[in-house]
């Protein structure tokens, strides 16, 4: 190492960047995918892992049924409306990935509050069951869950239209189904799920009473399942969607478009920061090849010593090596501190979201790529010089020294 | 062949460049080392003594001809293999004694060794002690070489040539670069060690009474080995 350590500065410059990328790459992804987790985790939570909705049958029998499942679809008729629930309910908790399944009544009414109106989507639910499925009771912010559980003419409101409406829990908000009249229910709690499209619009009622104001001749529109494990969904959606002949969708189904936008995000600050990682193997090469210059005499002379080719090429892509590895551990170091750091970083976002400082995701995958791309990189960068070192004639050298 | 060489070439043809400035630098070149001998090249610059001492030393592969070493052909070996031979049976010693500068004497002269991996840490570090107590530097074995004198660094360089106890030591000028004091003291120190050791020496030199004090001493010109001369016979001409 100590033969190769004479330009230390652009070492120190090489090591910097090694562990700035590695920090930086660490830092990038712990937060992009923390925004991405939290919104899985908000939606899992309200919506559960699998839906459950409208029976259908072909519309025309097809003797060979298509492979792709929007031309499937295409040729379905829907009926709205889930016939026998508890039917589908009892037989898909035979499935080990269920944990829990809920039914409910949705449709779309007016509320309104004082001089406040606002269109909602009402959740008309089994309390118990909703509570085994989804993480509403940890979702409340004000009042109370067991209120609304034991109070059939209660409601829980989503917060942003509990502010919207400017209620609090205790007070009342009438329900107005179209066509229908004015029923006044009292708020038993707010709930904010983290997810601005629900908070903004989600109310939770009893199934009586949105089966009531709904006025629908059943009583599920759909069933919400918790599941495992949430990455099973889609491959258990397309199970139940054959097996009970409803239409059937998965998180990931539902959650694409917003998941797309944050894999974007989350690929285009890999590709950025990866830059900074190939920039600091630029620099890498750059200093090796350097030092190669500057050594070409000591490597004749290690030669003429009896060392082999690759024992030459050894000492660059040992010091390569050791670049990559302590800058892969201090970048990391580091970049556990600027995770930590941005983690603690208030913000207030009450769009897409609900947060109030930068969310992060600690996951050990992120470390382990970081450290992958720089080893990649710094061996990248320190094999050309390391091979050129090893091809120098050691006699042209000698031979040139000794004129 | 004589089976006491321990060093031997053979009609060896050596052309250095391309094209125009291609030369014809050694011509049927044959010359062997025995144990205990030492062997001085001269001539005038340019005329192959280098070349001929970079083809014995496995570092520059003749274009005809064969190198031995203990009647072994060598010129079949792999890089690797010569590499090797290269560590166990040759010591070089240069011009400009070509230490690296950030190592002290001892971790200079244990370079070799580490190469050869022969011994323990413990022991090299005593091999290296004993070698440069023998060129005469006990008490500067961890002075990092840049800060030695140039008489001192030639001999560490001698000591380091001969860390791995070669048979053989190829000497380009190796007092060219000292004043006549360390010139003499070096070349004394070279003899002592070959001699005691029964190691042969070839030393390539433009020093008249250097190459007088050697065994033999063979004149080149123009690529050729034009004279062979045992020490005493021959009439100095420079």
């Amino acid at each position: 190492m100590r033969f190769l350590v004479h330009r230390k500065r652009a070492l120190l410059l090489s090591l910097a960047g090694v562990v700035f990328g590695v920090a930086i790459f660490i830092g990038t992804q712990a937060q992009t995918q923390g925004f991405a987790k939290y919104f899985i985790d908000s939606s899992l939570g309200s919506n559960g892992a699998v839906i459950v909705r409208s029976r259908f049958r072909p519309r025309s029998p097809m003797l060979v049924p298509p492979k792709n499942s929007k031309i499937q679809a295409a040729h379905r008729s829907y009926f709205e409306g889930i016939d026998d629930a508890s039917a589908i309910m009892r037989v898909s908790r035979q499935f080990s990935d269920v944990v829990s399944c809920s039914p409910v009544l949705r449709g779309t009414l007016s509320a309104r509050s004082g001089f406040e109106n606002a269109t909602v989507d009402l959740f008309g639910i089994d309390p118990a069951l909703h509570l085994q499925t989804t993480d509403l009771s940890h979702q409340i912010v004000d009042g109370n869950f067991d209120d609304f559980r034991n109070n059939p003419n209660s409601i829980i409101l989503g917060s942003k239209l509990a502010s919207t409406l400017d209620v609090n829990a205790g007070e009342t908000v009438q329900l107005l189904p179209p066509g229908g009249e004015y029923r006044r229910l009292v708020v038993a709690a707010v709930a904010r799920s983290g997810v601005g499209s629900i908070d903004a619009t989600r109310i939770y009622s009893h199934a009586r009473v949105a089966q009531t104001l709904l006025h629908k001749p059943y009583t599920a529109s759909m069933i919400i399942y918790k599941l495992r494990d949430p990455q099973r969904a889609p491959d258990l959606a397309h199970h139940f969607e054959t097996l009970f002949q409803h239409d059937t969708q998965s998180w990931q189904e539902r959650e694409e478009s917003t998941l797309q936008l944050f894999l974007t995000l989350r690929v285009s600050a890999a590709i950025t920061v990866s830059l900074i990682i190939l920039l600091a193997g630029f620099g890498i090469f750059n200093v090796l090849t350097m030092t190669v210059l500057s050594k070409v005499r000591e490597i004749a002379i290690l030669r003429s010593m009896g060392y082999r080719r690759i024992d030459i090429s050894a000492i660059f892509l040992w010091q390569g090596a050791m670049i990559a590895v302590a800058g892969s551990i201090i970048g990391c170091i580091l970049g556990a501190l600027v995770t930590w750091g941005i983690s603690h970083i208030p913000i207030r976002i009450r769009g897409l979201l609900y947060a109030n400082h930068f969310l992060v995701t600690w996951d050990w995958r992120h470390y382990m790529w970081a450290t992958l791309l720089a080893l990649v990189a710094v061996t990248l960068a320190s094999y050309v010089p390391a091979r050129r070192a090893a091809e120098l004639p050691p006699v042209a050298t000698l031979r040139g020294s000794s004129v | 062949m004589n089976t006491d060489v321990c060093l031997s070439c053979h009609e060896i043809e050596r052309y250095l460049g391309e094209e125009e400035s291609r030369v014809h630098a050694l011509r049927g070149v044959s010359l062997d080392l025995e144990p205990g001998s030492i062997h001085a090249v001269v001539g005038p610059s340019g005329c192959g003594k280098s070349t001929l001492l970079y083809v014995l030393g496995l570092l520059d592969p003749p274009d005809a001809g064969s190198v031995s070493i203990e009647s072994k052909p060598m010129l079949d070996l792999s890089d690797n293999e010569l590499a090797r031979k290269r560590n166990e049976f040759i010591g070089f010693i240069f011009q400009f004694h070509f230490l690296m500068e950030d190592f002290s004497a001892q971790e200079n002269v244990m370079i070799p060794m580490r190469r050869l991996g022969r011994w323990s840490e413990e022991k090299m570090l005593e091999r290296a002690r004993a070698l440069l107590e023998a060129v005469d530097l006990a008490d500067k074995l961890r002075r990092p070489s840049r800060h030695l004198s140039g008489g001192e660094q030639q001999r560490v360089a001698i000591a380091r040539a001969l860390a791995n106890d070669p048979k053989v030591i190829l000497a380009d000028e190796p007092t060219g670069n000292l004043d006549t004091a360390n010139s003499e003291r070096a070349f004394e120190l070279l003899q002592n060690l070959v001699h005691q050791g029964e190691k042969a020496l070839l030393l390539v030199t433009h020093n008249p009474a250097i190459a007088e004090a050697c065994d033999w001493i063979h004149e080149m010109k123009d690529g050729y080995i034009v004279a062979s001369h045992p020490r005493g016979t021959r009439t100095p001409v420079f």
